[in-house]
Formats: C-alpha cells, structure tokens, sequence
C-alpha cells in the first residue's frame, strides 16, 4: 500500500472513531443488557419465576384457552398480540397497542391461564431502548443507533487495511513499556480478537438501525414509493376490515396444523387482527352477558410468527383467515434467493436468536472488547495530540461511558432495592425510581471529572462504585426476595452468576489499573 | 477563480463528498440496483438493494476520502452518481410507458 493511501486511511480511522466514539460507546455497552433482555426480564420480577413454582402441572399452549381468558379479563381488542410461553418464562402476554395511548398487556399463567399482577420493574426495557433508539424520540433515535453502527463498520475497515503487520500484533502486549505502547498494543489486540463479531454486530446494527430509513428508497424502486404494498409484498397481508362478522374457525385446529406448516419452529408471537367479541341479544340477563361469543371480522387474520430451530435465516410466518382457516400466506426465507436469506439472518446474527446461551456470553465479551476498544481508540488520540485529562474530550469518554457504566450497574441495585417498598405496578413507583437513579446517578457521572482532576484515581472510583452496585444487586436479591445465590436456580441462578461474574471483572479490572502515567522505560 | 478552486480542493470538501456525495449516490445505486436486479423476484430486489446499500455508502465514502483533493472526491462520484441517474431515469420512463 502507497504510504499516502495508508496516512489517509489511517486519518479517516482516528476521525471516524473519534466523531462517534463515545455514542458508539454507549450504543455498544447498552447493547450487552439488551442482549440479555428477556433473561433480565425474567430475573428482575420474582413474580415471573413464581409462575413456575406453580401447582399446575404445565401443558402446551392452548390459544382457545388463551382467548377464552383474555375474553373473561375484559380484554376486549379487534387486534393484538399474544406471546407464548416460552423457555424462559412461563407465562403468556396478552398486548393491545393503540397509537398515542397506554398499551393494555395482560400477563397470564401459561399453566392455569390465571392473570397475575405485571412487573413493577421495567430495567431491562430501560437499557434495551438506550441500546435501540437512545430513549430519542422515534424514529431519530434509531437512525442515529444505526448512523453510529455505520460508523462503526467504517473505522474497520480503514483498520483492518492500515493494520497490516496483524499476524505479529495478535499476540504482541508490552504492558511494561509506555502509556501509550500499551494503549496501542491494547487496542490492536482488542480489535484483532473481536473483529469477527464487531463486523457483524456493526453490519447487522446498521441494517436494522437505517432499515427504516431506506424503505421508503426501495419501496421507490419496486412499487412506485408505496411502502405499504412493499412491507406486505415482503411481511404478508394485513386484515381487510369488512364490518361482516362469522363465528371464529377452531383456533386449536390451527394451532395443530402448525406443526405441518411451521415444522421445527418455535411459535414467539401471535398476531391477532379483526376478532371480535359480541354479547347475545339480550344483555340483561347476568347469563347474556356471560356467553359472550367470539367472532371475527370475514376479513379477519390471524398471523403466527417464530424461529425456526435449525436454520440462520430463521424467521418463518404462517398467516391463516380467522373465519374459514384457510392459509393465505407463508412467509419463509429458507429456499429463497442469497439477500432474502441475508437479510433474514440480520435479526438472528444481532441478537443471537440461534445457537445457546453460551453463545450469548461469547457476544457478550466481544461487546464488551468494543468498548475497550473504542476508549482506548479515544485515548491514544488523546495521548498522541499531547492532551491531558483536561481536554474536553477526556472528561467527557471518562464521565460518559465510565458513567454509564456506574449508572447501569447503581440502578441494578436500585431496582432490587425498590422491592424493599412494596410499590405497586399500577403506581409507577418502581420504574420510576429506576429512572430516576439511572439518569441521575449517570448525570452526576459526567459531571465527576470536572471536580475529580486525577482521571486514574477518578476511574478506579468508577470501576469500585460498578462493582459495589453489582454486589449490592445480589444482596439486595436475597434480602427482599429471598433469592441468594445458591438457593436459587434456572434463569434467576444464570443472572445471578452473570451478575457476580462482572462484579469480579470490574474488581480486577480495578487492581489492574494503574493509579499513574508511567515514566517512559529507557 | 482561485477562490472557487480552493473550496472544491480542501479537506473540508472532500469530507462533504465523502458524506453527503456518497450517501447520495448511494440512494441513486441502491435504486439502480432494485430496478435492475435480475435474479429472482421482487422481494429479492429490494433485499439486494437493501444489503448493497451498505456496501456501496462504505465503498464510496473510502473511494472519496482516497482522493488526491476535494475536487477529485467530487468527480469520483459524480462519475457513479450521473450514469445511476440516467438508468434510473430510462427505467421509470420505460416503465411508465409499459403501464
């Protein structure tokens, strides 16, 4: 490579990384909560483990036994969604959303189909919509999730091409030269050992960041800018509103035919549009209104959509007519031409919707070698212009993504703590304090460096205060729900260790950090 | 004259060429593409325009930071740019003349 080619790559790397660097920090440390969204959910309810303890021996999943139930809750929708249960949880969401009012979700008992009070906790919803959409409003926060991702796959690959001596820095570490030799050295081999899974992650964040965004490009180029024939060319149709109204064909029978049209697929969600529920004539009877009786809409559909467990490309939908059962569109990508499959393997590849658990953490780490990446990519670019730890920019990587961490890690804590108070769901309370504690405790943070001089000593009081609230979460755990480790099991026990296990790294991560800049060795 | 010059041939230009030119000439490529795909059916068109989008914004926005200056930036992607948007402009008269 031409050594002009290689200064300007180079140059185009240190500026793309430094523009974006800290949203992409933030995107990136956020995404390993999001990651563990449905595990953390499960975990930060004690209500959801309790419906496993239940009596009930349990049973597949019965959708007329669903209906029937959401009927006699008064959960009365033309359309909404119902999540099965699935191997984590045990219990089934019932969700209506209408554009500018509360969602009304219902959460069921998967064996006695038994209503049961929602979590008063929404911390995994709170980091996974940093990770998503920045809590901006939508859809700008996602653009700028997927902008960050794009900026992301730029500085690698100006970095995989100036990086040209890869085989020697694989392994090359000179902890005891300079600063800045081992932030160097640190950030190669960061990037190197991630790279695989950085690629991805950044290809994959970019697509379903900027998705939205270049829909309305597509839908140009195919149907003459109509999005709505082009999201049903590619996601099936939707309910056609009749007014006409006929009983509902056998949902279990439908239920049964899935294994013939969705084999080797595990249903997530159902989607259903156009049902309805109509009293008998004369409502004045005690028994009238009783014998409510289900009918749908002729037009009515019913959409059941899942992951199928053996392939990449995995996202498989079946959509029946509610009133006559018939099939009227399967949405498959195994078979079809090489970008269909691509794009269906975006979503899997993002969010480990394949593979196990294992594989799960193995994203984890990667995500987090990112984030070293991206902090020691700051500081050399620091280092190397001669700035200390008072340019604004220091401040600024220290307070921000040190802070975040410490914030994710306090609010952790306080959602368990909150337990202590006993708030009810339809208060509030519980998520409020949540977001207090996370946006406060965070805001304080980035504060911290401008009264804290020394950014070392500042960063071993970030990596103690992360590992503190970690150790606080377990406490607090066993305290007011009676879940210490050890005792506990499944889920609860997986995220518990998940817990204590990043509480160690933080503490050696601490005992690694030097308290000074080192002298540089003759 | 000069004036003119030393605004196309700065840093500052070529950043914006490898920006907002390329995004730009990427929505023109991604159009061609999901126009002009010839494999399989629509849905593959717009999958393939979808996942070349990427590939083309990163391409071009490396192709123009490589430039010699800003100017040279803008050619390379006027040199992409205009071709696209002539095949974009005989597909929709072609088409619209088949409807």
């Amino acid at each position: 490579m031409e050594q002009h080619t290689h200064k300007r790559l180079y140059s185009a790397h240190a500026w793309v990384g430094i523009i974006s660097g800290i949203l992409l920090f933030i995107v990136t440390f956020s995404g390993i909560p999001a990651l563990f969204d449905h595990e953390i959910e499960y975990w930060q309810y004690p209500g959801y483990s309790e419906q496993h303890r239940s009596e009930v021996k349990q049973q597949p999943f019965n959708l007329e036994r669903t209906l029937q139930a959401s009927k006699d809750l008064g959960f009365q929708h033309d359309n909404f969604f119902i999540q099965p249960a699935n191997e984590i949880n045990n219990h089934v969401i019932l969700a209506h959303f209408e554009k500018g009012k509360e969602p009304d979700i219902r959460y069921l008992n998967a064996s006695s189909y038994q209503q049961f009070n929602a979590s008063p906790s929404e911390l995994n919803h709170l980091l996974a919509h940093l990770h998503t959409d920045l809590h901006l409003p939508n859809p700008w926060g996602r653009y700028l999730v997927g902008l960050s991702g794009m900026a992301m796959l730029l500085a690698i690959i100006a970095g995989i091409f100036i990086h040209i001596k890869w085989r020697k820095e694989f392994v090359m570490l000179r902890p005891k030269r300079s600063w800045r030799l081992l932030l160097t050295d640190q950030h190669k081999l960061l990037g190197l050992w991630s790279l695989p899974f950085t690629f991805i992650l950044a290809f994959t964040g970019t697509i379903l960041g900027l998705l939205g965004l270049i829909s309305p490009i597509l839908a140009l180029a195919a149907f003459n800018g109509d999005v709505e024939k082009a999201t049903v060319a590619v996601l099936g149709p939707t309910a056609e509103v009749t007014g006409e109204y006929s009983p509902v064909y056998p949902l279990n029978k439908l239920s049964e035919r899935l294994t013939i049209d969705l084999p080797d697929t595990s249903v997530e969600f159902i989607q259903v549009s156009g049902l309805n529920i109509i009293a008998q004539e004369d409502t004045n009877t005690v028994s009238a209104k009783e014998e409510k009786e289900l009918v749908t809409d002729i037009g009515g559909i019913i959409k059941f959509s899942g992951y199928h467990n053996n392939k990449l490309s995995n996202l498989e939908t079946v959509t029946y007519s509610l009133s006559t059962g018939e099939r009227i569109h399967q949405g498959s990508f195994i078979g079809k031409g090489a970008f269909q499959r691509i794009f269906a393997a975006v979503t899997p590849l993002h969010y480990v919707l394949f593979g196990n658990t294992w594989l799960k953490v193995f994203y984890a780490l990667s995500a987090l070698a990112a984030c070293g990446l991206i902090l020691t990519g700051n500081m050399l670019w620091l280092h190397r212009r001669g700035h200390g730890a008072q340019h604004w920019l220091s401040k600024s990587t220290l307070g921000i993504c040190g802070g975040l961490v410490v914030a994710t890690s306090i609010t952790f804590a306080a959602s368990q703590i909150s337990y202590a108070f006993k708030f009810s769901t339809e208060s509030g309370l519980h998520h409020l304090s949540e977001e207090v504690v996370f946006w406060s405790s965070w805001g304080l943070m980035i504060l911290a460096p401008y009264f804290i001089k020394d950014s070392f000593k500042l960063s071993h009081y970030f990596l103690r205060l992360t590992s503190l609230g970690l150790i606080f979460t377990l406490i607090a755990d066993g305290l007011f729900n009676q879940r210490w480790i050890g005792i506990t099991q499944g889920w609860v026990l997986n995220i518990q260790m998940g817990i204590l296990f990043s509480a160690l790294l933080f503490i050696y991560l601490d005992w690694k950090l030097p308290n000074s800049i080192k002298p540089k060795s003759k | 004259m000069s004036l003119i010059n030393r605004i196309f041939e700065n840093n500052i230009s070529k950043n914006i060429a490898a920006t907002l030119g390329a995004f730009i000439t990427t929505i023109s490529l991604t159009v061609c593409i999901t126009l002009l795909w010839p494999f399989g059916d629509v849905v593959e068109q717009i999958f393939a325009g979808a996942t070349f989008f990427f590939v083309f914004w990163a391409s071009l926005f490396y192709w123009a930071i490589l430039a010699e200056n800003g100017a040279w930036a803008w050619i390379r992607m006027l040199i992409i740019l205009l071709p696209a948007l002539a095949v974009i402009t005989i597909s929709f008269l072609l088409k619209s003349q088949t409807q």
